[in-house]
């Protein structure tokens, strides 16, 4: 019931060669992996993807009980799917292909996920703003805020665990006066959420203005004439990790 | 760095402009609604002066912090450094002159690594790598934290938070800091550390501007000048020592420490000289009583052999036995994860009991379902800033959730909403107003009313004084005496050891989990002082330690009056 131990996508910092991978490689690496699996047809190219996913968090010394716990609220996600998929398919066709599609599609989903997360897993989340960055520049000379929208993603990133454990205390605090977050049809059930909603709504404003007051007071005044400690550098291991993903990316599409 | 720091000062001495200057500032919000928030305040800082800017809540000295750090425009007046508006100087000019320390540190730190969040200002200074580098090593070793250079902010205590989003302001390598209230949400140890670093970095020839509403006697040595701020004005300023002695004409309560030095100088006693007492022989005075003795033992919580863990490894509650007696104020006390929240949330059944039992009236404490709905209201929880819970439109609707979920209705709704009021003293005509207009001392009652509004036997509160100036502290302290006195079980969880002394009946001590000792405040003594650092303890308690050292007749006090009385003979 309680969401504090939740932590979807947190940065582990382990040090690993993943993690010293740049930004930008590791998202171009996402792009590609993820628009071959989107399309993928049978269980022989999931392998394939489940495999490197495996050398992948692997090499990056996060334990699948981290990963496996920072994707939880993707399972549910995954078993949504999986009921809608299997409906659908029922009124189609018969029961075993229905049941094959359903479990495939969902399987497709948990392999693509966990991809995903391993972005945010492996990247802080100030340096995946920068990478973002750098990606939508092309963007931004159309006047797209490229630079807001990445730091936003970032500093969201940042504040997940925080508003974790700020719901975590609200929802404790109103079930201490007697809410009935769990009673009741759906109508009822939504309107118990509003004294949940509205105090986090309050602190997510707040922490956002404090956090802004404490941005421009260290002299932050958006991306222009903003220096890196450690400026991206594209080294080999880069350029390596795009060539391989792109690749096995373009075997498949070619397939 | 350093040398520039001393040179810059040196320079700036010469010439006799202050470094900063507020020249009759006004400011308001809405001035129909809630009148001037600051109203012609002047003052000036010189370089490298230290000083304090005391108020108490709703002084205006956010408002005032925010407008000397250039992030809201005065509506009248101004602000000056070396002569320049602030208002008028380029963004990053400012942000290399002041540097500003928040109170609640998670709100300042933006990256997930201490060294990558330290970066942060050099990077928006628009410096060379290397240069950056330098200068969060620096910061770094100011602020002490040199060793959790490579850690992730999330594995950092608060103190040491705090601390890097001080660094994070020396990176910037500014020439004034202005903090507000930096120590609000630290414990005793975690705020000497920052006093430290602070002294450092003064000695180093920074100006530091310290916005408070509480006198801490940690730092006062080191402030050259107090300014006190009232509804929006300056209504004193003088020296350190000039201020002592006003203190409490201007509304501010003495620290023991300074009231026992005051009365040492008395008695003739100068600095650490306390050998004199070592000969003498002290009368030790009866016990002064705050409460009145409890009136029968009968037991409200019975809890046996209580283990609680969160994950597969660690207990967070180990073998636990205690009994809470009826209408008695128990404090709980022990350092952060000592079980303390996980303890107090099984009494409403908030966490399950793993293993273990709770006998609540001698019965079951019930787990689920209706009965579960039930003991919430005879057990009320307020957890640590309650004020962030409250959600409705007006302080009537507010305090009416609990007795509607309990089933109230009509005038026995009416009636518990006006009983929650009465209890937190607050009068019918807050009954229409919007809770988020309400000031932070205000809110925090309502809060509080809110729970009390179902009448609940018994009510634990975490932490109900945190942030809170002193006389809503004393507001709250005798609410709960008086809810005490007719009847109520009140269970507090507190840092604060000299309430805790001076309030309970019966004090628990937690250590990982486990019960050290529970017994009346003058049983428990000698355990705290094992458990809690000296830091912690109350001053009177501090000093009656120093003197038993030396002289085993005296006995550990933590009452300020009752320590005079032991040198009434000599």
């Amino acid at each position: 019931m309680f969401l504090s131990d939740i932590n979807l996508g947190q940065y582990v910092p382990t040090g690993s060669i993943i993690h010293k991978l740049d930004p930008r490689a590791k998202l171009f690496s996402l792009i590609f992996i993820i628009s071959a699996i989107f399309p993928a047809k049978n269980f022989f190219q999931l392998a394939f993807w489940a495999a490197l996913l495996a050398v992948i968090v692997h090499a990056s010394k996060i334990s699948w009980r981290i990963l496996l716990k920072s994707s939880r609220p993707v399972f549910f996600l995954v078993a949504f799917t999986f009921i809608f998929n299997l409906i659908a398919a029922y009124f189609s066709s018969d029961l075993s292909t229905a049941v094959y599609r359903a479990f495939f599609t969902s399987i497709r989903l948990i392999v693509l996920m966990l991809f995903a997360i391993m972005l945010p897993l492996t990247t802080a989340p100030l340096e995946l703003a920068d990478g973002l960055d750098y990606l939508l520049r092309p963007l931004a000379k159309i006047g797209f805020p490229a630079h807001e929208c990445s730091m936003m993603i970032g500093m969201a990133l940042r504040f997940i665990p925080l508003l974790m454990q700020e719901t975590d205390k609200i929802i404790k605090a109103q079930l201490s006066r007697g809410a009935r977050l769990d009673q009741g049809n759906l109508f009822q059930k939504v309107m118990a959420f509003f004294p949940v909603l509205i105090p986090l709504f309050i602190i997510i404003f707040r922490r956002a203005d404090e956090i802004a007051t404490a941005m421009e007071a260290r002299g932050y005044d958006g991306g222009s004439g903003r220096t890196r400690r450690k400026p991206l550098v594209w080294k080999f291991n880069d350029t390596a990790s795009v060539i391989i993903s792109g690749i096995s990316a373009g075997i498949f599409f070619v397939l | 760095m350093n040398v520039n720091r001393k040179q810059k000062q040196q320079q700036l001495n010469r010439n006799n402009q202050p470094f900063l200057e507020v020249r009759s500032v006004s400011f308001s919000y809405d001035e129909k609604i809630t009148g001037r928030t600051l109203n012609s305040v002047s003052f000036f800082v010189n370089k490298g002066e230290r000083i304090a800017l005391l108020g108490h809540n709703g002084s205006g000295k956010s408002t005032l912090t925010k407008i000397l750090g250039g992030l809201l425009e005065p509506d009248e007046g101004a602000c000056f450094i070396d002569g320049v508006d602030i208002n008028k100087m380029d963004f990053q000019d400012l942000r290399r002159k002041i540097g500003m320390v928040f109170q609640d540190p998670e709100n300042q730190i933006v990256a997930a690594m201490v060294e990558d969040d330290v970066a942060f200002a050099p990077e928006n200074q628009g410096l060379p790598s290397e240069e950056i580098q330098l200068r969060v090593d620096i910061a770094l070793k100011e602020a002490d934290l040199l060793h959790k250079k490579d850690a992730p902010v999330s594995a950092l205590s608060g103190g040491e938070k705090q601390r890097t989003a001080l660094a994070g302001v020396l990176a910037a390598d500014v020439e004034c800091l202005i903090l507000d209230e930096p120590m609000a949400m630290l414990d005793p140890k975690s705020r000497l550390r920052i006093e430290k670093v602070l002294r450092f970095i003064h000695g180093e020839g920074m100006t530091i501007l310290q916005i408070t509403h509480q006198i801490e006697t940690e730092n006062f040595d080191d402030i050259q000048r107090v300014l006190v701020l009232s509804k929006g004005q300056i209504i004193w300023q003088g020296k350190t020592q000039e201020f002592w002695d006003k203190a409490e004409e201007l509304g501010f309560e003495l620290p023991d420490e300074l009231k026992i030095k005051k009365f040492f100088n008395r008695l003739g006693v100068r600095g650490e000289g306390l050998e004199i007492f070592s000969e003498k022989n002290f009368s030790v005075p009866a016990k002064l009583k705050n409460n009145s003795e409890i009136k029968n033992h009968e037991t409200k919580f019975n809890i046996k052999n209580l283990s609680f863990k969160y994950d597969e490894k660690n207990f967070a509650l180990k073998n636990l036995d205690t009994e809470i007696f009826s209408g008695s104020w128990l404090s709980i006390i022990g350092h952060t994860g000592s079980g303390k929240s996980t303890l107090v949330q099984h009494l409403n059944a908030l966490y399950k009991i793993q293993s273990g039992e709770i006998f609540f009236d001698a019965q079951k404490l019930p787990q689920k379902g209706e009965e579960v709905h039930a003991l919430r209201q005879r057990v009320g929880l307020v957890f640590q800033h309650p004020e962030d819970q409250l959600f409705s439109p007006t302080v009537r609707e507010e305090l009416a959730f609990a007795p509607k979920n309990a089933g109230l209705k009509n005038s026995k709704l009416d009636e518990a909403v006006l009983f929650g009021l009465e209890c937190v003293g607050l009068g019918k005509n807050f009954l229409e107003r919007n809770p988020l207009a309400l000031s932070g001392g205000e809110r925090r009652l309502v809060a509080i009313a809110s729970v009390l509004s179902t009448r609940p036997e018994c009510i634990v509160l975490d932490e109900p004084l945190a942030g809170l100036d002193a006389s809503y502290q004393k507001k709250i302290l005798e609410m709960l005496k008086n809810l005490r006195n007719s009847g109520t079980t009140i269970i507090t969880i507190t840092h604060n050891l000299d309430t805790a002394l001076k309030f309970s009946d019966r004090i628990l001590i937690l250590r990982n989990g486990e019960k050290i000792k529970e017994g009346s405040p003058d049983e428990v003594i000698e355990e705290i002082m094992n458990v809690l650092e000296p830091e912690s303890w109350p001053d009177v308690l501090r000093v009656s330690a120093e003197i038993r050292k030396i002289n085993k007749n005296f006995p550990l006090l933590y009452d300020y009056q009752e320590f005079i009385k032991c040198f009434s003979q000599i």
